[in-house]
């Protein structure tokens, strides 16, 4: 079965790049539009039964923020475990130690690297 | 940049195109409202995501500007400050930049170096830190490091540096430009010495173009830290190769190696080495090298090379047309709802051959029943796929508040543009092309319309301007307007101008309506002098033939001293009209209804043969040319005599024309299939269609009948 990977993005542009990577590398890939609808994908998946492998979001977006919705993850006892990978533009220590903080398992900058992307995520993949 | 994003270029185009209209509203509403931080977040965010896409496409100009852009956004985000009408029109101008980077890029041309780019970046630097402390970078470990937002450089004492800068060989092949580094560190201080240093240049014949052979000290004097400093300079030479020395203390200052900030990513997760990372942020090479080289070693010569590269952007220009047009957005719910609606017909299709398979004439009220049905399916089908082309007209309204707001400063008046009914939808195709007219209405409305504030006032008028645009639904119409408040169109200066053009006599008596149709013929201005708005006589003769060519028509409502409405009315669509059906012999043709005025059935004594004039009709007292539509077409008609046929008063363009037919069949929506695209222009036939039973029925042209009674007069003469 492959592994499934929740992109959480709110620009298409990125979140459509992102998932063709990943599906290239052969994982499985589900997509959310902000932090609010990543909580919505992951409750339903939950209900499913099933629950993403690995998490990766964007930090800027509308509604919830990345940093918040690594926050609410760490918050869901089904979800708490599963890494979350930032991957964002802003690469400043004080950006990143505010992830750290909220629970972020790695940090990855835009524009991304597509090799680099599946190193870390093979890495951190449970 | 591995893996093939080509894909997703088409996808990042039209994204970014709605962050820009989200950028250029958003300041807008900002400039009304400073304090609105939803606007400001959404605003920021916008141009984050410019940011963040634009590397992966190659597009580093841009994604370098919309950094700058960020930067100076970031303070007002958090409220250090707030956006002064300077800060919005800097904004403003740098939403058109970006804009401009994005169209060059749509159309594949690199923009690198430009100066209006620059431009715009050394302003928006210099207004930064009048607004921020350099912002986005780390607090520096000098006195001044706590300062949360003073407004203006970060450090205490004017301190010197020497700087000895070594850059990259690669240094141009990353796309940096050393000469706007240099200046760039000037812009921190006072450069007050700056020599270059030519000794690691090799021979000539060894020289490599491409290369950076060049390195620099300089002696700046500053107000900054020298982590400023540094971060001009970040990734630019390789270890080692930035030194930067304070001269009046003894020690120099700690300056090690300019390396590039680890890698985010390994510093959390893992130990991986991956040096590309660093250098994707200026990875991009530019695009004639190969020329270049060429001709470097004679292969080419540089007439030949830049015919070629001429013929490629030609290529790459039209291929990028073609893609452009070739794919649109639509709103998934619609989508959705025509799945259904296809697969209801699929259900209705298989009920109706179950009922065929086996039919007998007591199924006869099921089959109608089915039939109903069937009809109700293909016609909420026809319209979902028609909405499928539907926009709301916001789309062609978005940029008129930027307009109007521009020009109300350019002409030195208060103007407000209030907007409503901008959900109206109609076609895409029709979106595109009343851009043009309605931006020629609204100019003519704030140069002309609107009076100077002193006349207004003087006239017991507030002394802000408005100009209403408004949208709306009529009869199967849309409807927009263009209202403005002003001083109303002047009757005698209109028909003073006309006689002196000639485009009449001092004799002729007009009515109102014709007396404003005027300003619609070519050549036709009143304004005294020549402003840089308009008043060049283009304009509105171009805005109403471009109403006419999608079919439309404009009218104008005037009360002197109390303003102007244009009204322009426009199918929803090109593709379908509404049509009245005619019989002329055996043969069925389609009048567009939007140009019956109404039909008549004339008494023998009404029609009239004048002499000039050729054969017209009296109608209430009005005398209009006839065409008998059998002639034209050279048909064997039921009828020669106009009291035994029925006359159809057609209208197009403010003139008048009569055509003779055998009857009126009735009433309905035809889908235009052009004749010119399948056969060659027929005169006065504007398109085909096909009808009820089949048979093809031709869509007669108003304007090319009109001009052909308008041959017969002459002919009469």
């Amino acid at each position: 079965m492959s592994r499934v990977i929740l992109v959480v993005d709110d620009s298409p542009t990125m979140r459509g790049m992102v998932s063709h990577t990943l599906n290239e590398a052969g994982f499985e890939t589900k997509e959310a539009e902000n932090g609010k609808d990543a909580l919505i994908k992951l409750t339903m998946m939950e209900e499913g039964g099933t629950k993403p492998d690995v998490i990766v979001t964007d930090i800027n977006m509308p509604e919830m923020d990345g940093i918040e919705l690594v926050k609410e993850i760490r918050k869901l006892s089904a979800f708490k475990h599963v890494p979350v990978l930032v991957l964002t533009t802003d690469n400043t220590d004080e950006k990143k130690e505010v992830g750290r903080a909220a629970g972020a398992t790695g940090w990855l900058v835009k524009p991304f690297d597509s090799d680099l992307i599946l190193k870390v995520i093979r890495k951190v993949l449970p | 940049m591995n893996g093939d994003y080509s894909k997703f270029l088409q996808t990042f185009f039209e994204e970014v195109t709605e962050h820009l209209s989200v950028l250029e509203s958003g300041l807008l509403t900002l400039e009304q409202n400073p304090d609105d931080v939803e606007v400001l977040n959404r605003i920021f965010r916008s141009v984050h995501t410019i940011k963040g896409a634009g590397p992966i496409f190659g597009f580093t100009t841009m994604s370098r500007f919309a950094h700058k852009v960020e930067t100076l956004l970031d303070p007002l985000r958090n409220r250090k400050c707030s956006a002064t009408r300077q800060i919005i029109d800097l904004l403003l101008e740098s939403a058109d930049c970006l804009n401009m980077l994005v169209e060059a890029a749509k159309n594949g041309t690199v923009i690198d170096e430009n100066k209006t780019v620059l431009d715009l970046e050394a302003r928006l630097e210099t207004c930064m830190t009048v607004t921020a402390p350099a912002p986005g970078q780390k607090p520096a470990p000098g006195p001044s490091s706590s300062a949360p937002a003073p407004p203006a450089p970060v450090t205490s004492a004017r301190q010197a540096y020497q700087i000895s800068w070594t850059p990259g060989e690669d240094l141009f092949q990353r796309g940096l430009n050393p000469l706007k580094l240099l200046e760039e560190m000037g812009r921190l201080g006072t450069v007050t010495s700056c020599v270059l240093a030519t000794s690691r240049l090799p021979d000539l014949a060894d020289l490599d173009p491409e290369r950076c052979y060049l390195s620099w000290t300089c002696t700046l004097e500053t107000d900054y830290p020298c982590e400023d400093i540094e971060s001009v300079f970040e990734f630019t030479a390789p270890p080692g190769g930035l030194t930067i020395t304070a001269l009046s203390s003894s020690s120099p200052v700690a300056q090690p190696t300019q390396e590039p900030d680890p890698e985010p990513a390994r510093s959390v997760v893992g130990e991986e080495d991956d040096p590309q990372l660093a250098e994707v942020f200026f990875g991009k090479k530019s695009e004639h090298w190969l020329g270049a080289i060429l001709v470097e070693q004679k292969a080419v010569t540089p007439v030949q090379l830049a015919k070629a590269l001429d013929r490629q952007d030609s290529l790459r220009a039209k291929s990028k047309e073609q893609k452009a047009e070739a794919s649109m957005r639509v709103d998934t719910e619609k989508v959705d709802k025509l799945v259904n609606l296809v697969g209801e017909l699929a259900i209705t299709q298989s009920m109706l051959s179950t009922l065929g398979g086996h039919f007998e004439i007591k199924h006869l009220p099921i089959l109608q029943e089915r039939l109903l049905q069937l009809a109700r399916n293909t016609q909420e089908i026809q319209e979902r796929v028609m909405g499928i082309r539907m926009l709301p007209i916001s789309a062609a309204f978005n940029r008129f508040p930027r307009l109007v707001r521009d020009l109300s400063t350019k002409v030195g008046k208060n103007i407000q543009l209030l907007i409503s009914g901008e959900e109206t939808e109609l076609d895409r195709s029709v979106i595109e092309s009343i851009g043009d007219p309605l931006t020629h209405l609204l100019r003519n409305a704030c140069d002309h319309g609107l009076e100077p504030p002193e006349e207004r006032v003087a006239a017991g008028k507030p002394e802000q301007g408005t100009i209403r645009l408004n949208a709306f639904h009529e009869g199967g119409k849309i409807c927009i307007t263009v209202e403005d408040d002003g001083r109303g169109l002047n009757r005698d200066k209109i028909l003073a101008k006309a006689i002196e053009q000639r485009m009449i006599t001092g004799n002729d008596t007009l009515s109102d309506d014709q007396v404003w149709a005027l300003i619609f013929r070519p050549g036709f201005s009143t304004a005294e002098k020549l402003t840089d708005l308009s008043g060049r006589g283009v304009g509105m003769d171009v805005v109403k033939r471009n109403i006419e060519e999608l079919s439309g028509i404009v009218t104008i409502k005037t009360v002197t001293g109390r303003g102007t409405i244009f009204t322009l009315k426009l199918p929803l669509t090109l593709a379908i009209i509404e049509g009245m059906t005619i019989r002329v012999g055996e043969d069925t043709y389609i009048v567009p209804l939007l140009s019956i005025l109404e039909s008549i059935q004339p008494k023998a004594d009404m029609v009239k043969t004048l002499i000039g004039k050729g054969e017209v009709v009296n109608v209430r007292g009005a005398f209009y040319p006839i065409v008998r539509l059998y002639e034209v077409f050279d048909l064997q008609p039921e009828h020669k005599n106009p009291a035994e046929a029925i006359l159809l008063i057609l209208e197009t363009e403010g003139e008048r024309v009569v055509v003779m037919v055998d009857e009126i069949l009735g009433q309905q929506q035809v889908v235009i299939k052009s004749i010119e695209e399948n056969f060659r222009k027929v005169d006065g036939v504007a398109g085909a269609t096909i009808l009820g039973d089949g048979t093809v029925g031709l869509i007669l042209d108003v304007r090319g009948l009109v001009k052909l009674a308008r041959q017969e007069q002459s002919i009469a003469v």
